[in-house]
């Protein structure tokens, strides 16, 4: 029976013309996704060569002043790149995965862009994530939305129910040979990105594989219920496209809308504002309050005297400081907006499975807004460091030379990951259960012989 | 062509449509759609030019205000540009979201336009957003597909169409008069739409809408009610050579599918993968170690600028700098400020030209795809295109330079060539200086250059639509009732 | 004097011959029904006339003009009913009507609209009702009143007795003789020997697209020609 059905499945022309189209899209994804993983390797293995190189280099020319070489010297922190990133490229097009930065001010700094065409981000990326967030839905519908009607239509319906007890389950096990093929579609394209992208078979390519197997089980979900309503073929497909528009188009959008304007951020122009007036303005000022504002910030500067002189890198680093810590306030008030972005937009994805999909895959790739936040805080805590490293030896006019240059590798942030399960797949498992018992009831109620 | 009846049929499907509740829903949704979005779109704007404004004035203020100083001080002072939004952004939101917003502009350095809304977002914004544009250009031509599909397919499987044939209506009249039917339809919509926008302008702009404002509207009327005769003839032509209205559905969804979701990544992607780009650190790197070849000013030994030296001492007929007659440092800097420029922008120009043929794969696919035609022409007439970015991008890069080169001409002009010892004043000038240099305004594409950049995608409409009507009119005398 | 003629009509599907050779004519006021099997070629005659489709040999004639390539002004004197007339179902009895009518290039007013449905026996309480109430016989009548506001010298009918109940067929029977008493032509395809019989016309029976019988119902009972028709097929 089940193999029959089967046969009489995968012999229709749109069976099989999806099943490649999906394919296809999918295996252009998987090289799309190895294409962005290895331009960012590139750059990376840049980043390590060019800062061996640049730091030798200044070193000689500056070599008489520490102060003023280290006006000129950067140091990086890489983002680490998760191979699952290839599957799911998700902000990490837009926001760098490296940061070079001097012990200058910070804020100047640290919301350099990566250099992008805006037009791609645009269009969007032909990642896995988009292949199985907006693509096996439509396969899922393409295969099922004349699951009963099309039996109606062409008069067979009325035999398959008088030879079946319960004509139900005939449909579902229609449903489930459907559910077989594009799992399979899935599970063939998921093997080829394990072997292609080399992707770690662990705790996180798990939370992928489940993620992913109960997303499409929530659109047979949805499909079942569709079906219940025992409409016309072109009725269910007009239900279900429009419900798929609803899912990836018109919701995620008003969301979007909805947290852009609830939770604005002009402070991010605001803070790049005041910190470039906090430090130019000290240019002018007395220079004694510039540097006991300094001391008070840092306490265990406070024996080195300000030098009476015209200039001196003392008073340059305490101006520099005075450009962040008068920046101070906007830059908490921006992450506490952003992080009340991040929340809500989670909050908002438990009710739309597609927007959830996509958000978790991002996270668990490392490549959603708060990886992004994180690597923030771990720039400052780096340029913290290097500050701290620097200041005493600046400050007491320490040799260039006295300095051991080849210590200052590229560093690397890794997010640390856990996977909160529940999070992660009830929203969907319940959207699922509701649509599948709501689909029930109704064939339980009323299930009609005729079209 | 007997114009009555083809009336007749426009009219037959309009009022069905119009009286059909379920269709009646669908429109409804739509219309609350193009409420929302032009709401949204307008408080947007608003929120997002008054921030604008208000920081660029903050900036203006600061730097006329700033006291005495060296010049070069004030060229590391810089200046922040804010990129404003045009007020047509409230319709086509385009790249918006995805180009930075404020760029820092100082000498030596051409630091990048940040603050994107993208930089800012979590992964939601990839879904894209809800703009009217967005309604007008996708989802409208899915609800004409949803109300045409049976235009002529229903008929021919109820029998019907036999009958209206035998009555003497020719295929023509049935094919025009249906198109005629849904494009009053959408082309409703459409009026809606623009009057919606017209309101959400007055609103935030009032008076200060200008022609060429106005201007943009009729472009945006005309581009889009070309597309919608697309889609309407599309529509009637799949239902007629369809045997059902379901198969008829099926063709149409699968061609919207394609034209609207996957073709647009796909060309894009194709782009992407024929076209590489540098990265950041690629770039910044390459720039550098030209820079370095021409000349490095670092380098207190760089032949480039020893030469440099040797020659004006050598012009003027003195032994060192400090007998020179004006301010070698500053002299020195501008002639820097020029090579830098001069590489970065040959860089830069690079990489546009890089992103430019990435992007044409998609902008040449308009010719097959008129979604991406009117999409391009949209963005365009709405200020928000890729065109519209690198303007801002490079008037800004034009600001900074002159800038940068007048602060420096201040310090060639004004400054002594002594160095000062540790208890002097610092060397200084008046802060009257600061006040003349203007600040940044930021000029826009007329719409004629706007179109003429994008007579490609209108091109690809046209040939669209009289592609259409032809086929109609060859269909016309092949169609087969039965 | 005829309105309607074959001759030597023939109609080839990609090498099966549909119809082979046909002669006939129908004058005015008078009623022809063909019979035969499905797929003997009856509705492949009738999309003949209707210039649906052209004849491979022989000539289809209307009025005396050949129907292809002239199907455009042809179609002006003849109206067809069809198995189930599927008119609008969101329109009216009188607004189908009227749909119709000017498609053929008539404007009537409602009170004449009217007229036309009652003389094809739709009574006044279904001419305002919504078409996807009515019953099938219901909407023949709408089609019956079409064809009557074209004032076609022609009516062709396919099947037009097929699932109608025993007093709706009585009725069609009556306004089909009523029709040919005022002049009009009518030319049906109809499995029913019983209606051929009653409606007094003469009787054509087709097998494998050739015309083998024609007959007058007035020279045979309904159940001779049964006999006759099992005996051909």
């Amino acid at each position: 029976m089940f193999l029959l059905l089967l046969k009489s499945f995968l012999r229709s022309r749109i069976a099989v013309a999806g099943i490649v189209i999906v394919l296809l899209a999918g295996i252009t994804g998987i090289f799309i996704g190895q294409q962005h993983i290895r331009k960012q390797q590139e750059a990376i293995a840049l980043t390590e060569h060019f800062q061996q190189e640049h730091i030798q280099r200044n070193a000689q020319f500056f070599d008489k002043e520490l102060g003023l070489l280290l006006y000129y010297l950067r140091f990086s922190l890489v983002n680490k790149l998760h191979p699952l990133n290839a599957l799911s490229i998700g902000q990490r097009d837009v926001n760098s995965s490296i940061q070079s930065l001097t012990i200058r001010n910070l804020e100047g700094q640290k919301y350099d862009t990566d250099l992008f065409n805006p037009s791609n981000v645009l269009t969007g990326n032909l990642d896995m994530g988009f292949v199985l967030i907006y693509l096996l839905p439509l396969l899922i519908i393409a295969f099922t939305y004349s699951l009963l009607s099309e039996e109606k239509e062409d008069g067979t319906w009325r035999l398959v129910a008088t030879q079946s007890k319960r004509p139900v389950n005939v449909l579902i096990r229609k449903l489930f040979v459907r559910m077989i093929t594009v799992l399979m579609v899935f599970a063939v394209l998921l093997l080829l990105a394990t072997f292609i992208l080399s992707l770690p078979v662990d705790k996180l390519y798990l939370a992928v594989i489940c993620l992913a197997f109960i997303y499409m089980l929530c659109w047979f979900g949805i499909s079942f219920w569709v079906i219940s309503l025992q409409r016309s073929s072109s009725t269910n497909a007009v239900i279900l496209l429009s419900i798929w528009i609803l899912l990836t188009v018109v919701l995620p959008g008003v969301a979007n809308n909805f947290i852009t304007s609830r939770y604005p951020v002009p402070e991010s122009m605001a803070t790049v504002v005041q910190q470039r007036e906090g430090y130019h303005e000290k240019w002018d000022m007395e220079k004694q309050p510039t540097v006991d504002r300094f001391y008070a910030h840092y306490p265990q500067f406070s024996k080195y005297p300000l030098p009476d002189k015209q200039f001196s890198w003392l008073w340059y680093y305490a101006m520099q400081q005075m450009g962040d810590d008068e920046a101070a306030v906007q830059v908490k008030q921006l992450q506490e907006k952003l992080r009340l972005r991040e929340q809500s937009s989670e909050y908002i994805g438990y009710f739309i499975p597609t927007l959830h999909t996509q958000q978790q895959l991002n996270s668990l790739a490392g490549a959603g807004l708060a990886n992004q936040l994180q690597f923030m805080d771990s720039t400052a805590r780096f340029h913290e460091r290097m500050r701290l490293y620097f200041y005493p030896k600046i400050f007491e006019e320490a040799k260039v030379k006295s300095v051991d240059w080849d210590m200052f590798k590229v560093e690397y942030f890794s997010e640390e990951k856990r996977v909160s399960w529940g999070g992660l797949l009830l929203p969907l498992l319940l959207v699922t259960l509701v649509f599948s018992v709501t689909g029930w009831m109704n064939f339980n109620k009323r299930m009609t012989a005729f079209a | 062509m007997n114009i009555s009846t083809t009336k007749l049929f426009a009219a037959q499907i309009y009022w069905n449509t119009l009286k059909n509740k379920a269709l009646r829903v669908l429109l409804g949704i739509v219309a609350l759609l193009i409420i929302y979005a032009a709401f949204s779109g307008a408080l947007i704007y608003q929120e997002q030019t008054q921030t604008r404004q208000h920081y660029q004035h903050e900036v203006r203020t600061n730097w006329e205000k700033m006291p005495d100083k060296h010049p070069h001080r004030m060229a590391h002072y810089g200046y922040i540009v804010f990129r404003p939004k045009h007020l047509l952004s409230v319709f086509d939101y385009g790249m918006e979201s995805f180009t930075g917003n404020a760029v820092f502009l100082e000498a030596h350095r051409q630091n990048s336009a940040n603050f994107s809304e993208a930089g800012f977002s979590t992964g939601m914004l990839r879904f894209g957003e809800i703009s009217m544009s967005m309604i007008l250009q996708v989802l409208v031509p899915l609800v004409i597909f949803f109300i045409g599909f049976g235009a002529i397919a229903t008929d021919r499987e109820n029998g019907t169409l036999k009958m209206l044939l035998s009555q003497g209506a020719t295929w023509k009249e049935i094919l025009t008069g249906k198109a005629i039917g849904l494009l009053g339809i959408a082309v409703s919509v459409l009026l809606f739409a623009v009057v919606v926008l017209l309101v959400a302008c007055l609103g935030i702009a009032g008076s200060q809408i200008n022609g060429d404002d106005i201007l943009r509207i009729g472009t945006v009327l005309l581009t889009y009610t070309l597309y919608f005769s697309i889609i309407c003839l599309l529509t009637v032509i799949i239902s007629a050579v369809s045997r059902t209205a379901k198969f008829s559905l099926v063709i149409l969804i699968g061609i919207w599918l394609t034209a609207v979701v996957i073709f647009p990544r796909t060309a894009q992607a194709i782009g992407n993968f024929l076209y590489h780009t540098p990265s950041r650190i690629a770039f910044e790197a390459a720039v550098e170690k030209d820079l370095i070849k021409k000349g490095d000013s670092h380098n207190p030994d760089d032949p480039y600028y020893k030469a440099l030296k040797d020659s004006v001492l050598k012009a003027y007929h003195v032994q060192s700098v400090d007998e020179l007659p004006f301010n070698y440092g500053g002299f020195q800097m501008k002639e820097g400020e020029r090579l830098s420029a001069d590489i970065y922008n040959q860089h830069l120009a690079g990489l546009l030209g890089i992103y430019q043929q990435q992007n044409n794969v998609l902008r040449l696919s308009a010719i097959v795809n008129p979604f991406t035609a009117l999409r391009n022409l949209s963005m365009a007439v709405s200020g928000t295109d890729f065109q519209s970015y690198t303007g801002f991008q490079q008037q800004a890069e034009t600001y900074r330079y002159a800038l940068a080169q007048h602060m420096n001409d201040l310090q060639i002009k004004y400054i002594s060539n002594k160095k000062p010892d540790d208890h002097d004043h610092p060397p200084s000038i008046s802060k009257a200086h600061w006040k003349e240099f203007p600040d940044f305004a930021y000029q826009r594409a007329s719409l004629g250059t706007v179109m003429y950049h994008e007579l490609w995608s209108l091109l690809a409409l046209l040939c669209w639509t009289a592609g259409l009507l032809l086929l109609i009119k060859l269909l016309s005398n092949k169609l087969k009732a039965i | 004097m005829t309105v309607l003629s074959a001759e030597q009509l023939s109609k080839q599907y990609n090498g099966t011959l549909a119809l082979n050779n046909l002669n006939l004519s129908v004058d005015k006021g008078e009623v022809f029904c063909l019979l035969g099997q499905n797929g003997a070629g009856k509705t492949t005659t009738i999309n003949l006339f209707l210039g649906f489709t052209a004849a491979s040999s022989g000539k289809a004639m209307i009025n005396g003009i050949e129907v292809h390539p002239n199907d455009s002004s042809t179609r002006q004197f003849v109206a067809y009913i069809p198995e189930i007339v599927q008119l609008y179902g969101n329109l009216n009895g009188i607004e189908n009507l009227d749909f119709f009518s000017r498609l053929a290039g008539f404007k009537y007013a409602g009170a004449q609209l009217s007229s036309f449905l009652l003389k094809a026996g739709l009574q006044e309480t279904a001419h305002r009702r919504s078409l996807s109430t009515y019953s099938k016989g219901m909407r023949q009548k709408v089609g019956i009143a079409i064809a009557l506001a074209k004032n076609a010298d022609v009516i062709l009918m396919d099947e037009p007795t097929s699932g109608l109940d025993p007093k709706a067929t009585d009725e069609f029977t009556r306004i089909c003789k009523e029709l040919a008493a005022d002049g009009k032509a009518i030319f049906m395809a109809t499995h029913d020997i019983f209606n051929a019989v009653n409606v007094g016309a003469r009787i054509g029976i087709m097998k494998q697209g050739s015309l083998v019988h024609t007959l007058h119902s007035n020279e045979i009972t309904a159940n001779e020609l049964q006999q006759l028709y099992l005996e051909t097929i």
